[in-house]
């Protein structure tokens, strides 16, 4: 297999990960107006709870890393099990701003769930190997020839975001997607007509948490390893990026906004010279071409590359 | 009793403080089922604040609210509005990305397209029900000679379109009992005597209004009983022409 064949996997699955993640944030944010700065968290948890699943006791391996559980479970369980696990933790971050908190505050609290997580996660080595991350994470299909398997896995990953989209879409379209957003705009608004502001929320918060689940797991499952490097608070930056310029609330704009955020900018930066006297200035600029972006897009083009689509009732006239 | 002839609402000795101030302090009345009554008043009496908590946006700090006979005090907004009790805002509140028509629609009760089955059933399970909204939303901004705005971003609407459109969706919930602040405000003046005839038409159909106001012409023409709030107590209570004489109110308020 040449490299830029397996560049192109590599690209493909990085893709279709961001996609499922994006989509969920976008529920969240974009739709339903909560800004989940903990958004990775969900991720995270789906990633961790794959990799325990999938991988075997930790004496089995010689307690080279530390784990709970480890339970050798096939891969479609331990997917599902990714699923849960963001949406529950979803939930949990989901229930910290429902104390009428306003949109800014309910940001920086989540924005400081996300820190308390990561803190936790590498504090706790007996957890889930502190900073050091899980390694040796089994793959699907490891019987197959690797060339095969990479492709089959860009195949499930394919599967996984048709699906993931038409479950998306269940809630964004119709009257659920009405009422999300009118929420969004306007929440005591949406209460005097008689939305449960609270479940509403909730709802969300697990269907988007289910989405950020799948992303994890099946990114861990592709890389074989994951650490709370790979999950800084950071991470939900660039997604929020991808909702900002795709357009917030349209699940087609966000799309083209990940392809253009995940792939173009942060990946583009990949393929700059290397600076010898500073090492990892590509990968600060493509933050700092983010940071940019962002600003420019709120600045001048407030919705997005794609912006949400006018729905037409007007009928005769 | 019996619930029929019972009024509405009834609301006892109500009580709620900001900080020391006591912007309602102590107000009972009640509201008689079909009518329209006017809950007048100076700026500052506790008009506005005395809906929010009668609408459950405001917890109260004392005193109760009876719905239909039910203690009903304190409980949210979507409970209520649920019950049938629904409120409008001083300041018109409307959904700024959603369009005129889907402010309406979004107001329609028990939707089937937000339950668990709608979610995951999809279209054909609410695609009748929606349907009927649509209708009945058209035939709404039609009365409100707004047909030609449904597509429109709610955000783009004049200050007295937001505010007719918040009437609107209000009324989409098909409300028993609704609060209404200042819905006059902003109105051209044809369009306000046409909403006072609608409301008159509704009352007679069986909705009952209970309306904040400023204009006194209007609260003439349409309220059945008006209550006068006056630095958070009230003042007086009877019918418009009565109370223009008596002398407290006038001290409270210099009608124009």
């Amino acid at each position: 297999m040449g490299g830029w064949e397996y560049y192109l996997i590599v690209l493909l699955v990085y893709l279709g990960t961001d996609l499922l993640a994006a989509w969920g944030l976008n529920l969240e944010f974009g739709v339903t107006g909560v800004a989940n700065l903990a958004y990775i968290v969900t991720i995270a948890a789906g990633a961790y709870t794959y990799a325990i699943c999938t991988l075997g006791p930790p004496a089995a391996s010689g307690n080279f890393q530390q784990y709970v559980g480890g339970f050798y479970l096939p891969f479609p369980v331990a997917v599902l099990a990714g699923v849960l696990a963001g949406a529950v933790v979803g939930i949990l971050i989901g229930l910290t701003g429902l104390k009428r908190l306003r949109q800014d505050y309910q940001a920086i609290a989540m924005l400081v769930v996300s820190l308390m997580a990561a803190t936790v996660v590498m504090a706790d080595t007996p957890f889930l190997n502190g900073n050091a991350g899980l390694g040796l994470i089994p793959a699907p299909f490891s019987d197959q020839d690797p060339e095969i398997q990479r492709w089959l896995y860009v195949g499930i990953v394919a599967v996984a975001c048709v699906i993931g989209y038409v479950l998306l879409r269940r809630f964004t379209t119709g009257p659920i997607g009405r009422t999300l957003r009118a929420v969004r705009d306007d929440e005591y608004a949406a209460a005097a007509i008689g939305k449960d502001i609270v479940v509403l929320r909730l709802v969300v918060q697990a269907a988007g948490g289910a989405l950020g689940g799948a992303s994890g797991a099946l990114l861990a499952a592709f890389i074989g390893g994951w650490s709370p490097g790979a999950w800084a608070y950071v991470e939900t930056l660039a997604l929020l990026t991808a909702v900002i310029v795709g357009g917030m609330g349209s699940d087609r704009g966000v799309s083209i906004g990940t392809f253009v955020i995940a792939i173009l900018v942060l990946q583009g930066v990949q393929f700059l010279p290397q600076i010898s006297f500073r090492i990892g200035l590509r990968e600060d600029l493509g933050w700092i071409v983010l940071g940019t972006v962002t600003i420019l897009f709120i600045w001048f083009r407030p919705q997005g590359i794609l912006p949400e689509r006018r729905p037409k009732y007007g009928g005769s006239s | 009793m019996s619930n029929a002839a019972r009024p509405i609402l009834e609301v006892v000795d109500l009580v709620k403080h900001y900080g020391g101030v006591r912007a309602v302090d102590g107000v009972s009345f009640s509201v008689d089922r079909g009518t329209i009554t006017g809950l007048i008043g100076p700026n500052g009496a506790g008009k506005s604040t005395a809906l929010n908590v009668i609408g459950g946006f405001l917890p109260p700090d004392g005193g109760r609210v009876l719905l239909d006979g039910d203690d009903v005090t304190g409980q949210p907004m979507h409970r209520l509005a649920r019950r049938g009790l629904v409120r409008t805002f001083q300041m018109a509140r409307v959904f700024g990305g959603l369009t005129a028509i889907e402010n309406l629609l979004v107001a329609a009760p028990e939707q089937k397209g937000e339950s668990a089955r709608g979610i995951f059933e999809g279209k054909r399970f609410w695609r009748k029900q929606e349907g009927d909204a649509v209708e009945r939303a058209r035939e709404m901004l039609q009365a409100f000679g707004m047909e030609d705005k449904a597509d429109e971003y709610a955000r783009n609407l004049s200050g007295g379109q937001k505010r007719a459109v918040e009437t609107m969706r209000a009324l989409m919930t098909e409300p028993k009992l609704l609060l209404l602040d200042e819905p006059m405000a902003g109105l051209s003046p044809s369009l306000s005597r046409q909403l006072e005839d609608m409301f008159l038409k509704l009352t007679s159909d069986g909705l009952t209004l209970l309306l904040v106001e400023h204009s006194l012409d209007t609260v003439d023409r349409i309220c059945s009983k008006v209550v006068v709030m006056a630095q958070g107590k009230i003042l007086a209570e009877g019918r418009m022409t009565e109370l223009r004489s008596r002398k407290e109110v006038q001290d409270a308020y210099v009608i124009g």
